[in-house]
C-alpha cells in the first residue's frame, strides 16, 4: 500500500488568485520574447555541414561511384540497413557496387559507414526528411542514393578538416 | 618425440618436422607467410622468426621454420628480439605492396592484413613510390596474377611442384624485378589449380570464380565432404547471406586430403545453386499435366503404388547418405525388394594426387546400408520389367538422361524425388527434396572412411528431407488410410 502525503497548502495558496497571477505574469513575459519554436514543414531545420542526415553515395567527375564495394560500411552498420554486391569494371579501380542498398528504415544515421569508408565515398547528407507509401520504397539502390561532389561538399570538407586533426 | 620449452611449456615435437610446426601444434601461433605445413619449408618471408636459446649460447633469433627441433630448446615467440625482426619483415614486404584491401579478394583472410594489423606500424616510411607491375595476368581458366600483391614467398611454386607435381610456375627476374610467371605465359593446366588461390598467403593468386563474388567476412562457413568422386575430401561449404553457395575450400584432414582439392569438386558449385527446383509435391492429374499437390496426398498416392504393384524397382541416387540408404533400405525390404543405387561409369579425371574417377561419394557406405549398385545396363534390364520404379535422390535424373525415362514401358508408374525440376512425361509423382548443402548425413569414402555432410542452408519452403518421406512411407505402407493423414 501507497500511503501519498499531502501538501498542506499555504494560506496565499489557498486564496488561488495569487497564485493565478504569478502563472500569468510568466505567460506574458514569454509573449514579448523572441520565439524558440519553428513552424517544421513550412520553416525547414536549419542544416550545416555538422548535420549527419542519411548518408549518400559520392559521384566521381565521371558519374561513377566513388565506391569500389569493399564492404566495410555494410560491416561498421550497426543496424543491418547496407547491403553490397560487388562487380568487376574495366576502370582503374578494378571492382564497383553491382547492388548498392540501404534500408533507410533500419538505418540510425549513426554515420559509422562514413567512417569505416576508405574511399571517402559515403557520406552523411543534410537530408533528413523520410517518408514513402511503401517500406520497399524506402530501401534506396544507387539511383537514389548518388550525389554529386558539389552536393557533398561541406560535409566532405568538414570530415577531412577533422580527420586531420587526429 | 623431442622435448622442447616453448614460451615456459614443456612440450613435446617431432623431430622430423621443424620448429613452427610444434609452435603450432601446441596453440603457441607463429606467423608465417612462405612456410605451408602441406609444403616443403624455404625460409624465404622471415616472419617466421622466434627467439632460441640452447644450451650455454645466448639466446639468438632465428627462422623457426627451418630451424629443426633439438632436445633442450628454449622457445620463446613472444619476445621483443622475434617481434623486432618481425616488424623489420613486414616493412619490407609491405614497402611495395599496393593499399588494395578495399578491392582484393583476399581482404579479411589475408595473413599480410593481420599480422601487419599485429606487428607493424600502422604507416610507412618509404617515400619511393611502389613499384608498377600488371594487376591482372591471366594464369589460365581458373587463376588471376596479381604481380603487385605478391610477397613472392614461393608457396605457388612449391605448390605446383610437390602437389599436382607439375612445375609450371616459377619466380622470374631479379631483385625486385622478381615475379611469379609461367614459362612464356603459358596459361596453367591441371585439376589442383584452385589450391593456388587458398596457399597465397595475400590476394596475388585469386580465382576467377569468385572474383568480387563476396567479401569473406560476410560468408558463413559450414564443415562438409565433397561431392564429385569418392575420394570424399573434407572441405568448408561457404554460403553468402541470401543461402547462395559461393566457393568450396578444403579443409585440412591429414587422413583424407591433406589441405587440398582438385578443381572439379571445388567449382561444383553452379549445379547447388540452381533456380529451377522440384516442388515438394506435385501429381499428373487428369489433364496429363504435372500440377503442384499437397506432399500428404503426394505420399498416400506413392503409398497406394507400393501396396498394388508386385514389381517395384528403387533407385537410389550415389549421392544418398548413409542414413538414408537404411532407410530406403528398411522401405524396399518392408515391400519384399531390395533397394540399388545408381554406380555410374567412372570417368577419366582419375588422377594420383587425390581424385578416384570414381563419381559416387558414398559407393561403400551404400553398400553397407544394403544397397546394390546398378550400372546403366543393368538398369535398362530392371527397369523395363518393373511395374512402378522409383528414382530417389539428387542428380539421378541427369545421371540417366532423358533417353532412360522415354525408354520405360507406359504403362509403368514413375515416382521421382529429386532436386531438379523435371517435367518429363513419364513422371508419375514428384516430390522435392533438399540437396547436399541443405540436408546432413555420413557419406564413406573410398578408403573407408567416414566423412559428415552439413546443411550450410536451409532447404526451400515445404521441402521435407528424403529420410523423412521414407521412413513416412515404410511405416504407414500396409496401413489403413487413416493413419497417414492424421
Amino acid at each position: 500500500m501507497v500511503i501519498v502525503k499531502r501538501k498542506t497548502l499555504t494560506l496565499a495558496e489557498r486564496l488561488y488568485l495569487p497564485e493565478i497571477l504569478r502563472g500569468m505574469s510568466i505567460t506574458f513575459a514569454k509573449m514579448f520574447k523572441p520565439k524558440v519554436t519553428r513552424q517544421y514543414p513550412e520553416e525547414p531545420l536549419p542544416t550545416n555541414e555538422v548535420t549527419r542526415g542519411q548518408p549518400r553515395l559520392r559521384q566521381l567527375i565521371d558519374g561513377n561511384l566513388a565506391c569500389v564495394s569493399c564492404g566495410l560500411c555494410e560491416a561498421a552498420c550497426p543496424a543491418y540497413a547496407i547491403t553490397i554486391d560487388g562487380q568487376e569494371t574495366d576502370r582503374f579501380i578494378e571492382r564497383e557496387p553491382e547492388k548498392f542498398e540501404i534500408d533507410m528504415l533500419r538505418c540510425i544515421l549513426c554515420g559509422f559507414c562514413e567512417e569505416a569508408c576508405p574511399k571517402d565515398a559515403i557520406f552523411m547528407s543534410t537530408e533528413l526528411e523520410l517518408a514513402g507509401f511503401t517500406r520497399a520504397s524506402l530501401k534506396y539502390d544507387i539511383d537514389k542514393l548518388k550525389r554529386t561532389m558539389p552536393e557533398l561538399a561541406p560535409r566532405m570538407d568538414y570530415i577531412k578538416r577533422i580527420n586531420e586533426r587526429w | 618425440m623431442t622435448k622442447i620449452i616453448v614460451n615456459g611449456r614443456e612440450v613435446e615435437a617431432d623431430p622430423q618436422k621443424p620448429l613452427i610446426a610444434a609452435c603450432h601444434n601446441h596453440g603457441e601461433h607463429v606467423p608465417h607467410y612462405c612456410y605451408h605445413p602441406g609444403l616443403s619449408a624455404v625460409g624465404s618471408c622471415r616472419i617466421c622468426q622466434v627467439e632460441v636459446k640452447q644450451g650455454e649460447m645466448p639466446a639468438r633469433v632465428v627462422a623457426a621454420c627451418r630451424t629443426p627441433v633439438a632436445e633442450g630448446m628454449v622457445v620463446n615467440t613472444d619476445s621483443e628480439g622475434a617481434h623486432g625482426s618481425r616488424r623489420e619483415c613486414l616493412e619490407f614486404l609491405l614497402k611495395n605492396h599496393p593499399l588494395d584491401c578495399p578491392i582484393c579478394d583476399k581482404a579479411g583472410e589475408c595473413s599480410l592484413q593481420d599480422y601487419s594489423f599485429q606487428e607493424a606500424q600502422a604507416e610507412g616510411r618509404s617515400s619511393e613510390p611502389r613499384r608498377k607491375l600488371e594487376k591482372r595476368k591471366d594464369l589460365g581458366d581458373v587463376i588471376l596474377l596479381d604481380q603487385e600483391r605478391c610477397i613472392l614467398c614461393s608457396r605457388c611454386v612449391r605448390f605446383m611442384e610437390e602437389v599436382p607435381k607439375s612445375p609450371q610456375l616459377c619466380i622470374g627476374g631479379r631483385g625486385s624485378h622478381s615475379v611469379v610467371e609461367t614459362w612464356q605465359d603459358t596459361p596453367l593446366s591441371g585439376n589442383y589449380q584452385g589450391n593456388l588461390a587458398d596457399v597465397c598467403p595475400v590476394g596475388a593468386l585469386t580465382l576467377k570464380d569468385f572474383r568480387f563474388q563476396a567479401r569473406v567476412w560476410n560468408l558463413t562457413r559450414v564443415p562438409s565432404t565433397c561431392s564429385e568422386c569418392s575420394r570424399g575430401c573434407s572441405i568448408s561449404v561457404e554460403v553468402l547471406r541470401n543461402g547462395e553457395v559461393k566457393r568450396m575450400r578444403p579443409r585440412p584432414n591429414e587422413d583424407v586430403n591433406s589441405y587440398w582439392m582438385c578443381d572439379h569438386g571445388r567449382f561444383s558449385e553452379d549445379e547447388l545453386n540452381r533456380s529451377d527446383r522440384m516442388e515438394p509435391a506435385a501429381l499428373r492429374d487428369d489433364a496429363g499435366q504435372l500440377t503442384a499437390a499437397d506432399p500428404v496426398d503426394a505420399l498416400r498416392v506413392v503409398r497406394n503404388l507400393l501396396s498394388v504393384q508386385s514389381q517395384a524397382l528403387f533407385l537410389a541416387s550415389p549421392y544418398l547418405t548413409v542414413e538414408e540408404g537404411e532407410a530406403l533400405s528398411k522401405l524396399a525390404r518392408s515391400c519384399g525388394t531390395q533397394a540399388a543405387f545408381f554406380s555410374p561409369e567412372p570417368n577419366d579425371l582419375r588422377d594420383d594426387v587425390l581424385h578416384t574417377g570414381d563419381p559416387c561419394p558414398n559407393q561403400r557406405g551404400l553398400q553397407e546400408a544394403g544397397l546394390t549398385p546398378m550400372g546403366s545396363e543393368e538398369w535398362a534390364a530392371a527397369s523395363s520389367s518393373a511395374d512402378c520404379v522409383l528414382l530417389l535422390g539428387e542428380r539421378l535424373l541427369d545421371m540417366l538422361g532423358d533417353e532412360a525415362l522415354e525408354a520405360l514401358p507406359p504403362t509403368q508408374r514413375l515416382v521421382v524425388m529429386e532436386c531438379r525440376a523435371s517435367d518429363h512425361a513419364a513422371v508419375d509423382v514428384a516430390m522435392g527434396i533438399p540437396n547436399r548443402v541443405e540436408r546432413s548425413g555420413t557419406w564413406v569414402n573410398v578408403d573407408g572412411t567416414a566423412g559428415a555432410i552439413r546443411a550450410a542452408r536451409s532447404a526451400p519452403q515445404g521441402v521435407r528431407a528424403l529420410v523423412e518421406l521414407l521412413a513416412d512411407l515404410t511405416t504407414t505402407s500396409g496401413q489403413p488410410e487413416e493413419a497417414l493423414s492424421s
